[in-house]
């Protein structure tokens, strides 16, 4: 079996409130020595990849495929360390894309794979947060999707997921090849990676492509459907009313009368 | 002219509130500029909603209840979207921004070669374009984006739109798509569908939620706010890292990818305050937050604070508040 994951290199997402500043005229961010990682669905869907592999007895060969800078060859590296097989990078300036025209590269880039039975994607990217280009890749590739799916467990010769709703879950069947976009849950939290498998990972094959080699001339980023019009960072807001008391039961009910006071409840 | 169509997954004939607020947007776009508004109503018993649909600001209903709406929703439901779509000749359609709309939008943007804006928290006309709003980078930046293709699509967050209230006697169309969806054997299927029960109000619905995060160290601290919770008729929800920590469902998670809520009153304990989690508690009237850090992100964005352990300071304020209200 082959599953393709689609991972993104972002901005660190754990970067505070306060260091976070924009260039409103480039509309990107613009923070001081920014640290990039994997975006954070995308572990989660690598996870689930990696689960899939032991679930059936190691008979998964897992390819990692993004789309970026060159920088994000670390992050594939880091894919590999975590026992991904292959990973292949598209190496174009993604952000004047639009989610279609991602997707499109992005589903060329699988066509020049092997057979591929699954491509996993995290359910959104921590930057832009647009939550597009996983099911775009679906339609691209005239496949079926399942998005916010937690769980993947092989069922006979078909597979099992578990795909969370906003009040629930559904037990679904996939008969077949199909795109599942990831949401995170307790299962599927990204695992570190072991230092026998970091070295292992340098001689691991990373092939880079240019859209180029995929026949694409840059119209992907010629014409998007959707633009930017401002990118601003909202002020910052006044400190909370920090209450206090001689010892924190004080505290408590000091807290419970000012919540009255304020007609909260 | 702008007709606008709302596209809404139904079951068994139940409205959301999240739609009929979605519907009371749509309706004021569209009469802005003389237009109409089509409510795209899916699944199984979607016919009884029509006159309620109808009441709150629809024109024209239509709906498809084919059973494979309900057994292979993703992929049937994209083919009813774009016969609706033909059939009103609609140039901004919005869903709500659930797990049904952020299946269905991508696919019928790709498919109607349409723009595509998601988790919109707002929308203004400026220049006679329609200008969306919505929080990026987890919330720490928010954009306004613009659409450049004929068609646009939103999916939209809760608090974006207002229902109108209802007229019983406002007239409209209501007509079956007339639609036959045959499930293809390679379309994933629906199994079953677990619905999670709780004896308390629904977190988008209450009027006041106590939520914990990491700092409560563990699933069994949960009790401490659901004693709080029971007094206070709150509901119980949780920060991303307790849901991966496996302390709670992931139903229960608040935040950018979890559920935006707007309770009277929001009690954070142990939730330090990432920006991803505030955009989904952000429109509470009134936040209170109980952590142990005093720098916590959490304090600059809560109305009320204390610094200290919960299981110290939740016993005591539960007594309290019990005693206070009562009287």
């Amino acid at each position: 079996m082959h599953v393709v994951v689609l991972i993104k290199q972002v901005l660190d997402p754990e970067i505070p409130a306060r260091a976070f500043r924009v260039d409103r005229l480039l509309q990107v961010p613009n923070v001081d020595r920014a640290p990039y990682v994997m975006s954070v669905f995308d572990g989660n869907a690598l996870e689930v990849a990696l689960k899939l592999r032991e679930a059936k007895g190691g008979d998964v060969k897992i390819t990692a495929v993004s789309l970026g800078p060159k920088g994000a060859e670390e992050m594939l590296r880091k894919a590999l360390a975590l026992t991904a097989d292959a990973a292949v990078l598209i190496n174009a300036e993604a952000n004047s894309m639009d989610s279609m025209g991602k997707a499109k590269l992005l589903a060329a880039a699988i066509r020049t794979l092997d057979a591929v039975d699954l491509i996993l994607a995290g359910r959104q990217a921590a930057d832009w947060e647009a939550g597009q280009v996983g099911v775009m890749v679906a339609e691209e590739l005239g496949l079926p999707c399942v998005p916010f799916v937690s769980r993947i467990n092989p069922d006979g010769g078909s597979l099992k997921l578990r795909r969370e709703l906003d009040d629930g879950y559904q037990t679904i069947r996939l008969p077949g090849p199909a795109v599942l976009t990831i949401t995170n849950d307790e299962t599927n939290v990204l695992r570190s990676a072991k230092v026998k498998d970091v070295m292992m990972a340098a001689r691991k094959p990373l092939t880079t492509l240019s859209p180029a080699d995929l026949g694409f001339s840059g119209e992907a980023a010629a014409d998007p459907a959707i633009e930017t019009l401002d990118l601003t960072v909202p002020e910052p807001r006044k400190r909370a009313e920090m209450i206090e008391g001689e010892n924190l039961q004080a505290g408590a009910r000091a807290l419970a009368r000012r919540l009255l006071e304020l007609g909260a409840l | 002219m702008t007709n606008v169509l709302v596209a809404a997954l139904v079951g068994n004939g139940a409205v959301s509130g999240a739609v009929l607020d979605l519907l009371g947007g749509a309706a004021d776009l569209a009469a802005q500029t003389g237009g109409q508004v089509t409510v795209a109503a899916l699944g199984p018993g979607a016919a009884r909603c029509a006159s309620a649909l109808i009441s709150h600001g629809a024109d024209l209903v239509l709906t498809c209840e084919e059973d494979a709406l309900a057994t292979h929703p993703g992929e049937a439901g994209a083919l009813a979207l774009v016969a609706a779509s033909q059939a009103t000749g609609a140039t901004v359609i919005l869903f709500p921004a659930d797990t049904s709309g952020r299946d269905w939008a991508p696919r019928l943007a790709y498919r109607l070669g349409a723009g595509l804006v998601t988790d919109v928290t707002g929308w203004a006309e400026a220049d006679g374009r329609l200008v969306w709003s919505r929080l990026v980078f987890g919330g720490k930046a928010e954009a306004k984006m613009a659409s450049r293709r004929p068609v646009t699509i939103a999916t939209v967050k809760p608090g974006a739109a207002k229902a109108r209230r209802p007229d019983p006697e406002r007239t409209g169309e209501a007509r079956d798509l007339g639609l036959t969806i045959t499930p293809d054997p390679a379309w994933p299927q629906v199994l079953e569908t677990a619905v999670e029960q709780s004896s308390g109000p629904k977190l988008e619905e209450a009027k006041v939620i106590v939520s914990g995060g990491r700092g409560l160290g563990g699933p069994e601290n949960f009790r401490y706010l659901a004693q709080l919770g029971a007094v206070l008729g709150a509901a119980v929800g949780a920060s991303r890292a307790a849901v991966d920590e496996g302390w709670v469902p992931a139903t229960w998670q608040i935040g950018q990818t979890g559920k935006a809520v707007a309770p009277d009153l929001y009690i954070a304990v142990g939730i330090s305050g990432a920006s991803q989690h505030l955009v989904g508690c952000s429109r509470s009237k009134v936040i209170v937050a109980i952590n142990t850090d005093p720098d916590a992100p959490i304090f600059e964005h809560a109305r009320l604070g204390l610094v200290g352990d919960y299981k110290e300071v939740l016993p005591t304020l539960t007594e309290a508040l019990k005693e206070m209200l009562q009287k």
